[in-house]
């Protein structure tokens, strides 16, 4: 294993109900570094993520993950539906540490950098799909991962939305620097971004 | 002597009745103009029992009435109605505590949860009366056997409701806690509490319907105070009006606890499904 490695797959494999879905894979992702993963559905993308998330355990090989700062945005925005944007950005950065007047306020920066400032005090369920995913974003990136995983954050979403928040992302991986695994169906989102693209196969 | 039509019209005049009621109903939104209407019915129904039964069988509504102004006015009707309410209070505090907790255990835990399952069965299952009659058995007459039976006939409600929330509780969201390292106080108070809040809320309000019915019953089976108490002692001595202002007491006794304490606890609980429309 390379020592700089941040991701580190190791003959890695899973089955779920006796159906392989990811046989002996191995994968090394180096810090900065993003990574496209493809595929048709039932490739084993996903759960590659919850792999390396460690919401899962191999049946088989090593997962070696160098940083416990690890985001997560998922296929659908996965927002608290009691909190607000805000409170639900500052619960991910209070579990990371922060106090709760730094959360708050940190968690105000960043939805004001996915565009989001004047629907602080909103419940998920008065924002729009693609709103959520922004708060998502923000989420994402305010606890300063140094692992970024998206599951195909954009697919329930219209094109132009799609579209303007792909340029939200790519900015703020560009600014941030962090090491990402962004599944997708859709290579053009890839486009410029990517360093690697992995294609999976069922 | 016989009741007749006639005399019905001198304890409640219906023409009368019904003409204000056709003023003052408009007044009010749609709904509550139902619920109004409902209310209506069931006092004609109850209005012309009375006029068809005997006054020593059933009271009419303003006999009712007057009764329950006579109980005011002397001050029983405050004593035994915050009698009930306490024994009331402290046993739907303690089942909440109980039912709530133990359900929590059983949430997050399948071998507690089937190690709870016998005894949910059996305290679900055995007839108010007979827990009644243990509770006296146990403790004797007064308040410690009126709140062991409301405390073992709503606990189990708040546990089943507890664990149904965990049931149905998102698990993606329990996965988004996972991934941002949620330390467990947050896992509780973020996600489990809120989740699980509509169904410890159901499961109060059906814990406080029980508990009213189980608190009257164990009144009047082994209590020297309270409405349960004043219910039987009217019944003993065959005061049809004061047993049925005592019926009345037992629902004012529901309403002080819906508006005093699950209407504000639901406000406080659901306020963001409210906010979010």
């Amino acid at each position: 294993m390379p020592a700089t490695a941040m991701i580190q797959l190791d003959r890695v494999s899973k089955a779920y109900n006796g159906l392989l879905v990811l046989n002996r894979l191995s994968l090394t992702v180096n810090p900065g570094e993003v990574v496209g993963l493809v595929g048709p559905s039932g490739a084993g993308k996903t759960t590659l993520l919850h792999l390396i998330a460690g919401l899962i355990q191999p049946d088989e090989g090593h997962v070696h993950v160098a940083s416990s700062r690890l985001s997560y945005v998922f296929q659908e925005p996965r927002l608290l539906p009691w909190r607000s944007a805000a409170a639900n950005v500052a619960a991910a950065l209070r579990a990371n540490g922060a106090d709760r007047a730094s959360a708050r306020m940190l968690a105000q920066e960043w939805l004001q950098r996915v565009g989001l400032a004047a629907f602080a005090g909103y419940y998920p369920a008065q924002l729009s799909g693609g709103m959520q995913q922004r708060v998502a974003l923000a989420r994402a990136f305010a606890v300063q991962p140094d692992i970024l995983l998206l599951d195909e954050p954009f697919s329930h979403l219209d094109d132009g939305y799609k579209q303007e928040l792909l340029a939200c992302l790519r900015a703020l991986i560009q600014a941030t620097g962090v090491t990402v695994v962004y599944v997708t169906h859709a290579l053009p989102e890839l486009d410029g971004l990517a360093n690697h693209i992995l294609h999976l196969q069922p | 002597m016989q009741p007749t039509l006639e005399r019905a019209h001198t304890i409640l005049p219906l023409p009368r009745v019904a003409a204000g009621l056709k003023k003052f109903i408009p007044a009010f939104p749609p709904r509550l103009r139902w619920t109004l209407a409902g209310i209506g019915l069931l006092l004609l129904g109850w209005q012309l029992l009375a006029m068809t039964t005997h006054s020593a069988i059933v009271a009419s509504p303003a006999a009712t009435l007057a009764a329950l102004h006579q109980l005011g006015r002397s001050g029983q009707l405050g004593i035994e109605l915050v009698i009930s309410l306490k024994r009331l209070l402290i046993a739907l505090a303690l089942a909440s505590g109980l039912g709530f907790g133990l359900g929590l255990i059983a949430g997050f835990s399948r071998a507690c949860r089937a190690l709870l399952e016998p005894l949910r069965w059996v305290t679900m299952t055995l007839p108010t009366v007979f827990v009644a009659i243990l509770g006296l058995l146990w403790f004797g007459l007064g308040d410690t056997q009126v709140i062991f039976l409301v405390m073992v006939i709503t606990a189990p409600v708040i546990y089943l409701n507890t664990l149904a929330g965990f049931d149905t509780l998102d698990q993606h969201l329990i996965e988004m806690g996972r991934v941002y390292r949620f330390p467990r106080w947050q896992f509780f108070t973020d996600i489990y509490l809120p989740g699980i809040g509509f169904n410890v809320i159901t499961g109060l309000t059906l814990a406080a319907g029980l508990g009213v019915r189980a608190v009257l019953m164990a009144e009047l089976l082994g209590a020297a105070d309270g409405v349960g108490h004043s219910f039987n002692r009217a019944w003993t001595f065959l005061k049809t009006p004061e047993l049925f202002a005592w019926m009345l007491a037992s629902l004012l006794l529901m309403a002080l606890l819906e508006f005093g304490l699950l209407m504000p606890l639901r406000r406080v609980l659901m306020r963001w499904q409210r906010e979010a429309g």
